[in-house]
């Protein structure tokens, strides 16, 4: 632990839901010991939602530990249970953040306001910290208190309307994306940024990602289309204005794939030399010089009739046979996969041992998301499953915080650690 | 001049779709970042669209996005000369970025075990569709399938249509994020302990944590989770849930989450709107005073409750549709949001262009493009920080730097 890149740095982690929490747990498996602080006065929705780990007897596990919504964003972290409600409990909070370098929450300006936690009140405490807070629209502002979540916040930046098919309504893209890599990579982009910047100067600072900026900062080009030329652009299904075919066609039917039996491949020619190695590949090498398709504008003016010819080629194949039999003539082409697959069926992940699976006390041996970004010298890692609520209360008060034995008993009496 | 982050940080990136906005977030906070491009340019110097609609390699809009406070050199990696160049300016830097695929570079003496062995503290980060190793390591590969590949698109779209990508080449940004993040950890270590590293990115991981709950669900109960379109999880027709068509947009309710206020407050402000219908009406008075999703779930669970409730549900769902259709969109969404009620506009680009959230925190930055005679807005960086807030510099020109650059290295 001692040699990787966060070795020593201590996180105050009061965040919750998705962004807040992931962010958190990128920086506990580069070596940063990350407090996450909670209160069954404000349970972290997470917790209480499914997936939840099964039963022998099939039947879903209770109580706010068997969560894999919850767990996969938290593992490596100490959880503390601390009641902000009351004033010792925000006490403790400062206590904490005397004792810690980074600062993380997302919760909603009113309760950071509520709670005492705003930047102004706690680099009092803590002159050095960097602290970053990751409101949905900003801690300013006249829509500084707009309700929302990540659901909300597909639509509210654009990415509702400028994905799917045009001849459907704007219905988002089936999870709430923005929580997942956008949000909580760009806050820990920021705070290692400021990392660096303390260790040259010393100093601190406040950063602030206000969630709309982060995810209207994706979707820069049709955002500067619009500024630039005026173009207000729309969704467009899977087509691309330099590629055909570009898209997702059918295959054959898998009933191993369980629920999920149709199967898709992605597929896109960028290239012509990738066209005519996929007529080639599908055993058609004379529709390459078809003149419906022998250039890309032809194939984009003929797109329909494109479409429904790759996929009358697709259609008879296993996915996994059309992406080998395409990838062998350097075709870019994918299967659309399932969670099964990426857990049980690509050989690709499973070489790559992406998925570390850790041994929970109440949901088993279970999948977490490794660290994507691989490091060779100081590779990332989750130390430790996600933690029970409350897990390490008694610990982090008394070794972190520095309180004696009766304190802690004193103050679980009084109800502050709930 | 406030101070940069990242300042003092040379990076040179060999970079085209897959890892510029990894470099564009590293020179935004302040890292010299020095593009090497080929000769004409790479894929996203010719991705429309372009400035006013004019096509040329120093007009592309994404690639003007995605390259924002750059230096650009051209140097052909395919001769002698230019490699040679390469290395020479490779050297310079404290960090390398690069998304061709695995080997290329080295093959060309670029790759990381040689720069390494002659600067062990160089951090080179690369940026691919599949990752330095592996069995599909050599697969060809674009951000669709990177999507495909991660689980998303499953995911993604109504069940009788093919799975939806999302917009804006996602895995590629999910990759580039990723990247940044591993690239400023390896150099945080390399500043305390002079030791470099190399930094592996797979855009198919990187994008595959978005699967939101579906790896765990798999995981842990064996089933997996499919698209399901407009109707979401549960599939009936369900009041202040959805998206819902406004006089000249859509915007989205989630009226029956647990945030914000319940159903009621919907039904006063349609009410003053003269919009209410008969929702202040038996059997309808009494459902719309309870409605929220944990009563939805209990009605469902009973289908013999679900049977008398669906209909009085679908008939309380047109009267909404009817009063949404009545309001403009952004209307809609900020005196619903005044209300409390969870009403998100489905915000199109002109929406984000004028929202009033942004421009009131002067979010977009005016760019100046003297050879255009024009100062284009940009959108902001992604955070603000206190001390060291990120720049928007103008995108460089093909080859705009090339005499400088190599100036220093004669």
């Amino acid at each position: 632990m001692a040699d990787l890149p966060l070795a020593g740095i201590r996180v105050a982690d009061f965040s919750w839901f998705g962004a807040g929490p992931i962010a958190g747990q990128t920086l506990a498996a580069f070596g940063a010991e990350v407090v996450r602080v909670e209160s069954e006065a404000k349970i972290d929705s997470l917790r209480v939602v499914q997936p939840f780990a099964m039963n022998p007897d099939g039947t879903y596990k209770t109580g706010y530990n068997v969560s894999g919504y919850f767990n996969n964003f938290n593992a490596g972290k100490l959880s503390i249970q601390l009641n902000l409600n009351t004033e010792k409990g925000q006490e403790l909070a400062y206590r904490l953040i005397e004792r810690s370098d980074i600062f993380l929450t997302n919760f909603t300006p009113r309760v950071i306001e509520k709670w005492n936690l705003r930047y102004e009140q706690i680099r009092q405490v803590n002159p050095r910290i960097i602290a970053a807070y990751a409101p949905m629209q900003g801690l300013e502002g006249p829509h500084r208190d707009f309700l929302g979540f990540g659901a909300v916040l597909t639509p509210v930046t654009g990415i509702s309307e400028l994905s799917g098919f045009p001849h459907r309504p704007p219905i988002g893209v089936g999870t709430n994306y923005p929580d997942y890599v956008v949000n909580p990579g760009h806050t820990v982009v920021a705070i290692l940024a400021a990392l660096r910047y303390r260790e040259r100067t010393g100093k601190g600072q406040l950063i602030e990602l206000p969630q709309i900026e982060s995810v209207v900062n994706v979707l820069g080009t049709a955002v500067l289309d619009y500024l630039a030329n005026g173009r207000v652009q729309t969704r467009a299904g899977n087509r691309h204005p330099t590629a055909a075919p570009h898209g997702a066609f059918r295959c054959k039917d898998d009933f191993d794939s369980i629920n999920s039996p149709d199967r898709w491949v992605a597929i896109a020619c960028r290239t012509e030399e990738q066209w005519r190695a996929l007529c080639a590949a599908f055993g058609h090498p004379e529709v390459a010089d078809d003149p419906r398709f022998a250039t890309l504008a032809a194939r984009k003016a003929n797109e329909e009739e494109l479409e429904a010819l790759v996929g009358s080629w697709t259609r008879e194949r296993k996915a996994e046979d059309v992406m080998e039999l395409l990838q062998a003539h350097g075709v870019p082409c994918g299967v659309v996969q399932n969670a099964q697959d990426l857990l049980e069926r690509d050989p690709h992940i499973k070489a790559r041992g992406y998925y570390q699976y850790l041994d929970h006390p109440e949901t088993g041996r279970s999948a977490y998301d490794g660290p994507v970004a691989r490091l060779s010298e100081t590779p990332g890692y989750h130390r430790s499953p996600a933690p029970l609520l409350g897990e390490h209360t008694w610990e982090v008060c008394t070794r972190i915080l520095g309180l004696s034995e009766e304190e802690v008993a004193d103050l679980l009496a009084e109800g502050v650690l709930t | 001049m406030t101070d940069l982050a990242l300042d003092g940080v040379r990076v040179v990136e060999f970079c085209d779709e897959i890892g510029s906005y990894c470099g564009k977030l590293l020179a935004d906070l302040g890292a010299d970042v020095i593009k090497v491009e080929p000769p004409g340019g790479g894929w996203q110097r010719h991705t429309p669209p372009y400035f006013r609609d004019e096509e040329g390699v120093d007009t592309s809009l994404q690639f003007w996005v995605h390259n924002t406070s750059k230096r650009s050199v051209v140097l052909d990696l395919e001769t002698d000369e230019g490699r040679s160049l390469a290395r020479r300016l490779a050297l310079t830097a404290h960090i390398v970025l690069e998304d061709f695929p695995p080997g290329y570079l080295a093959t060309r003496g670029l790759g990381y075990e040689e720069l390494h062995a002659e600067k062990p503290s160089l951090v080179y980060t690369s940026i691919t569709g599949f990752g330095q190793f592996g069995p599909h390591a050599q697969y060809a590969y674009s951000d669709i399938v990177g999507q495909a590949m991660g689980g998303v698109m499953t995911l993604a779209g109504e069940p009788e249509d093919p799975p939806n990508m999302i917009v804006g080449n996602q895995a590629n940004i999910c990759a580039s994020i990723d990247a940044a993040q591993g690239t400023l950890l390896a150099l945080l270590y390399a500043e305390r302990t002079g030791k470099g590293q190399h930094v592996d990115v797979s855009a198919q991981e990187a994008i595959s944590m978005a699967q939101e709950t579906a790896m765990q669900t798999w995981d842990l109960q064996k089933r997996n989770r499919v698209r399901t379109g407009e109707k979401g999880m549960i599939p009936v027709s369900l009041p202040g849930w959805g998206v819902y068509k406004a006089k000249d947009g859509w915007v989205q309710l989630m009226v029956l989450a647990p945030a914000g206020k319940d159903f009621p407050a919907l039904v006063d402000w349609m009410r003053e709107r003269g919009m209410a219908a008969d929702l202040d009406q038996e059997p309808y008075a009494s459902l719309c005073s309870q409605l929220s999703m944990p009563f939805v779930t209990q009605v469902m669970m009973n289908p013999e409750s679900a049977m008398s409730v669906i209909p009085h549900l679908v008939h309380i769902n047109e009267v909404v549709k009817a009063f949404i259709a009545t309001l403009g969109a952004v209307e809609a969404y900020e005196e619903g949001q005044r209300r409390q009620l969870l009403v998100g506009l489905v915000s199109t680009p002109k929406d984000l262009a004028e929202n009033r959230q942004l421009r009131a925190r002067n979010w977009y930055r005016s760019v100046e493009f003297p050879d255009l005679g024009a100062v284009v807005e940009f959108p902001g960086p992604p955070y603000r920080l206190s001390e060291t807030p990120a720049r928007i510099g103008r995108p460089p020109r093909l080859g705009e730097h090339t005499e400088e650059v190599l100036a220093e290295l004669r």
